[in-house]
């Protein structure tokens, strides 16, 4: 455990010099940042300037789901998917071969290896809009709360972990997936908003296929109170079982990879 | 510092190794295009069939053969990349394809195609990556590093960007990176690959230095003979997937190649030679005679004797060796006939 952490202490240090290497686009990524978030909470007003609750969520409530949305596609964007565009171009040239010749975990090695650290501050801002958003509902957040919070959250960044290990998985047999991805990605800007307020068969969707919708949803409701340590226990176990067949179907590609590459 | 084997054992040992591949087979046109796209028609390729070979360690091996002889499969399958159809090997003692971790702890694959190296990072930062990969300890890491850096030269590139490196450059910081864990088996495929002659060389140096000092096994394919004749004195030779000759280099030529190559130059124009020997070259006072290995002696001695002062030089030797393996390969016959 100690070694992996040290491994991913250095993959960040490495990438840290990669992106000071470009230092335009990392001003140009912050910058872009802020227009998204801005333009986000400024659509969620402009609902709200026409309506005080949706399906049961407050105004106060859409800003830290919103929060959450930013925080759980900060965390995934930090560090998988960065990692996963590499392994994608890996699989294509050939590359890959060299991970596997690594005395470590290979999806670990996969998963982690490359960051996008500008991502980070996704992460910061995102934390200040649930901050604000919490501040307004006025609530008392107790510890536990708060525990459940950073649970659900965890679960739901593994939630969506899971689900692009599985996409990318795919390029063992298909090489090019990005068109895969690029449908992912167009789901979980659904995810913006709580999963309850969408129809039946696209809650359904967002719930399962692509599971956005619970993973952004989720902490929401825990950290607003609605959602006790039952529910964040299922969800851990939700998290476990997508995780677990996740890392079998990689297994199975890799086998194929090994089993017929030249 | 160095994987330990017992000492009697090989530190490779192949036995009838094969593999098949399947692939995908379609004509051309969007037709066809399309009807491969709903339903795929599969072809086999036997790439490797059933080659056994032993190494042991400290030596430096020369694996040869022309394009699509099976080299860079036997050697994926040795570094655990590739699941073999059949047959066994251990390297270093363990199965490569169940990729056990102190197997590979103590090998290392560099491949002249393909870079490990991130692009836009100095090489120093993608080797603290691999230092944690491989746990390499930290009084062992600089020891390792200096050592490197001295018989490479590293010093002015190790904190350029990598993709600011020229291609001789950027191979001897990949050179680095595979070596960082001390390795007690490499793996080297095309290691010179693209390089000019001095890289060659240096490239070529380095290698026989680092296997002096370091004990380290290897396993070396290319297609510049000039590599294999300066580093390796066994030879392994593949073609069609089927193991062709094993022995030392010095003795391929004369398993090889029947016939010995004699030069002469003379004082004026060059005669009628023809009754020493095929005459394969000849122009102004320089021919050159391919004679049967047995008879070189006596042909020599001939020509020495019937053109007496008409002779300014001459000299007997083998074939070059590129001309030795062209020979081979050209041949579709499997050796074993051609030398019956």
């Amino acid at each position: 455990m100690v070694r992996y952490l040290r491994m991913f202490r250095a993959f960040a240090a490495s990438e840290f010099q990669f992106e000071m290497e470009y230092r335009g686009n990392f001003y140009l990524s912050i910058f872009e940042m802020f227009l998204v978030i801005g333009t986000s909470i400024g659509a969620v007003l402009i609902m709200f300037g026409h309506t005080t609750t949706m399906n049961g969520w407050t105004l106060p409530e859409m800003i830290v789901l919103l929060g959450v949305y930013y925080l759980i596609q900060g965390g995934v964007n930090l560090v998988f998917s960065p990692s996963f565009e590499r392994l994608m171009e890996h699989v294509r040239v050939g590359t890959l071969d060299f991970h596997l010749l690594k005395p470590v975990n290979v999806q670990f090695l996969v998963s982690t290896r490359h960051l996008r650290v500008v991502r980070a501050a996704d992460l910061g801002l995102g934390l200040v809009v649930v901050i604000v958003g919490l501040l307004q509902v006025g609530a008392q957040i107790g510890v536990a709360q708060s525990l459940l919070f950073a649970l659900s959250l965890f679960f739901g960044v593994m939630l969506v972990y899971s689900l692009l290990l599985g996409l990318v998985t795919l390029s063992f047999w298909f090489v090019r997936v990005e068109n895969l991805l690029a449908i992912f990605w167009a789901f979980t800007e659904a995810g913006r908003f709580p999963v309850d307020v969408y129809p039946l068969w696209l809650r359904v969707s967002l719930s399962t296929i692509v599971p956005i919708g619970i993973a952004v949803t989720a902490p929401a409701n825990a950290i607003a109170g609605r959602m006790d340590a039952v529910g964040v226990a299922l969800l851990g176990a939700g998290t476990a079982l997508a995780v677990g067949i996740a890392s079998a179907l990689w297994r199975r590609g890799l086998r194929s990879y090994t089993g017929a590459s030249a | 510092m160095y994987a330990v084997t017992p000492m009697d054992a090989p530190v490779v040992d192949v036995r009838a190794l094969r593999k098949v591949y399947r692939v995908t087979e379609r004509e051309t046109g969007l037709a066809a295009t399309f009807r491969s796209f709903v339903r795929r028609r599969y072809r086999e390729v036997l790439a490797v069939d059933g080659i056994t070979f032993h190494i042991d360690a400290g030596e430096v091996v020369g694996f040869l053969g022309p394009n699509g002889a099976g080299k860079t499969t036997t050697l994926k399958m040795l570094s655990g990349l590739l699941y073999p159809t059949g047959g066994e090997a251990t390297v270093l003692g363990h199965v490569p394809w169940r990729r056990e971790g102190a197997f590979l702890r103590g090998m290392t694959l560099l491949m002249g195609n393909r870079s490990q190296l991130v692009w836009d990072i100095p090489a120093a930062d993608s080797f603290l990556v691999l230092k944690e990969i491989y746990a390499v300890p930290e009084a062992q890491y600089t020891r390792t590093l200096d050592e490197l850096t001295d018989l490479l030269d590293l010093g002015p590139l190790l904190h350029k960007p990598v993709r600011g490196l020229s291609l001789g450059e950027r191979m001897k910081v990949e050179f680095a990176a595979g070596l960082l864990h001390s390795p007690g088996v490499a793996f080297l495929d095309e290691p010179t690959l693209g390089l000019d002659i001095s890289m060659q060389g240096r490239i070529r140096r380095f290698v026989a230095e680092y296997n002096r000092r370091s004990g380290a096994t290897i396993l070396l394919t290319s297609h510049y003979m000039d590599d294999v004749v300066a580093l390796c004195r066994r030879v392994i030779v593949i073609h069609h997937g089927v193991l062709l000759y094993d022995g030392a280099l010095a003795d391929l030529a004369e398993r090889m190649a029947p016939y010995k190559r004699i030069s002469v130059t003379l004082r004026g124009t060059v005669g009628d030679l023809s009754t020493y020997g095929e005459v394969v070259s000849s122009n102004e006072n320089l021919a050159t005679i391919h004679v049967p290995r047995a008879q070189a002696a006596e042909r020599t001695a001939r020509l020495v004797r019937e053109l007496g002062d008409q002779l300014a030089d001459i000299s007997v030797e083998d074939p070059p060796i590129e001309e030795v393996i062209d020979k081979v390969f050209a041949s579709e016959r499997p050796l074993a006939e051609a030398m019956a």
